[in-house]
């Protein structure tokens, strides 16, 4: 069946839309390996399980790749980036957060975790999450992409278009935050 | 306590990292206290760092790189999905469009207003005789009078008369097939009528050298008539019959 197309759209318009779209295609290939990781860092420092990040960073590279075409400024690529990655994995945890307490409204009394189990699941950690789900998202941003390698404070500051003085007094407020709630 | 004024200066230290305020280095060199507690925090700090660091940098596993690309490629096969909106979006469109300007052209598409025309253009230019009285018509007639249907015409102007159309072609739409049916028939009557008024006053001796009477022209607006109005004279055709 020959594929609907407006009128005044000719082959030619046709072919050069292709071959802008496979332009694009392209230079977004590029940037997969490096921004795929970012993404899923990002949406692993937000979420605890790493099956989830990975869910949440495939969709943000997809939604990005829908909008590519869009971006004005291709530099500003990598903070867009972290933007959708952080606001989706976001959205993720409070939706998992919701399913995960109206299944467990309904759940028998779940055997209390002894002594080892919570030697093993890393309290630490553990309480490291919970404290940091209480932070602003602003310094939680901050938090995260600062304690990645080869983030610099002012890669950070540039990233999150703000002056690196906020970057510094956001990473300051925030760990200070979390040593009191882990003290 | 005196080690009280430190506490914040403590925190700052242990979240800096960095050289210690010359006042808080020498109030640490004699509270052991104070050590302990920068110590701790310190530690705690660096624990919190690590683990942060831990975390940030964990890599995906390798099959994630392939899967995306893969979902990738299936999202360039797929039809754009901004055009499929914009697709169903235009036609919905392009439907309220051609419900709203519907009653705007429904003349064009009605079959009795395109019966009529010709007629009414006809007429426009000769002259007319008005029916004299209603009460010697028939239900019926009275109907077909009430819609104000074109005038009728001198018998002495065959000219005139032949030059209209007598039947003009209508397409109609099926379901008002039977609707145009009546109409005609009660059309035909109705002349049938006008003819037996004229000849009555042809008995009259009226000379035809004389000027014709001057009588007022058919008003068009008075031959115009809406939905409701057509199914009431249907309604009233059909009771008749």
């Amino acid at each position: 069946m020959q594929e609907f197309t407006w009128p005044g759209r000719t082959a030619e318009t046709e072919l050069a839309f292709d071959l802008e779209k496979a332009a694009q295609r392209r230079e977004f290939e590029q940037r997969l390996e490096e921004c795929g990781t970012l993404a899923f860092r990002v949406a692993r420092g937000v979420l605890r399980n790493a099956a989830d990040a990975e869910d949440v960073a495939q969709e943000a590279i997809l939604r990005s790749y829908r909008r590519f075409a869009r971006l004005r400024d291709p530099s500003r690529f990598r903070a867009w980036l972290v933007r959708i990655s952080f606001r989706l994995a976001l959205d993720h945890g409070r939706s998992a957060r919701r399913r995960e307490q109206r299944e467990t409204a309904w759940a028998v009394d779940l055997p209390k975790p002894t002594a080892e189990d919570i030697a093993v699941s890393n309290e630490f950690g553990r309480r490291l999450e919970e404290a940091m789900a209480t932070l602003s998202e602003k310094s939680r941003l901050v938090l995260l992409l600062t304690s990645m390698d080869g983030h610099s404070l002012e890669e950070v500051a540039e990233l999150l278009r703000v002056p690196v003085g906020t970057v510094k007094s956001r990473l300051h407020s925030a760990r200070k935050q979390l040593a009191e709630k882990l003290r | 306590m005196t080690c009280d004024k430190y506490e914040n200066a403590l925190r700052l230290a242990a979240a800096s990292n960095g050289e210690l305020d010359a006042k808080l280095a020498r109030h640490l060199e004699r509270c052991s206290t104070c050590r302990t507690t920068l110590g701790s925090k310190r530690e705690l700090l660096s624990r919190i760092d690590s683990a942060l660091r831990a975390q940030m940098n964990e890599d995906p596993r390798p099959g994630f790189l392939a899967q995306l690309r893969l979902r990738l490629s299936k999202e360039l096969t797929a039809r754009p999905r901004s055009d499929r909106v914009w697709h169903v979006a235009g036609a919905a469109l392009a439907l309220v469009l051609i419900a709203m300007a519907y009653p705007l052209f429904e003349p064009l598409f009605n079959p009795l207003d395109n019966a009529r025309r010709p007629i009414v253009q006809g007429n426009l230019q000769t002259p007319t005789i008005e029916v004299p009285q209603r009460a010697g018509l028939t239900q019926s007639a009275r109907a077909s009078e009430d819609l104000g249907v074109g005038p009728l015409h001198h018998p002495k102007r065959p000219a005139v008369q032949s030059a209209v159309p007598r039947e003009p072609e209508v397409l109609v739409p099926p379901d008002e097939q039977k609707a145009l049916a009546q109409f005609v028939a009660c059309v035909a009557r109705r002349d049938a009528i006008a003819q037996a008024v004229v000849r009555l006053a042809a008995n009259k001796t009226v000379n035809m050298n004389a000027e014709l009477p001057r009588v007022s022209s058919v008003d068009i607006a008075d031959l115009q008539f809406g939905r409701e109005r057509q199914e009431k004279w249907i309604h009233q055709t059909e009771s008749s019959e």
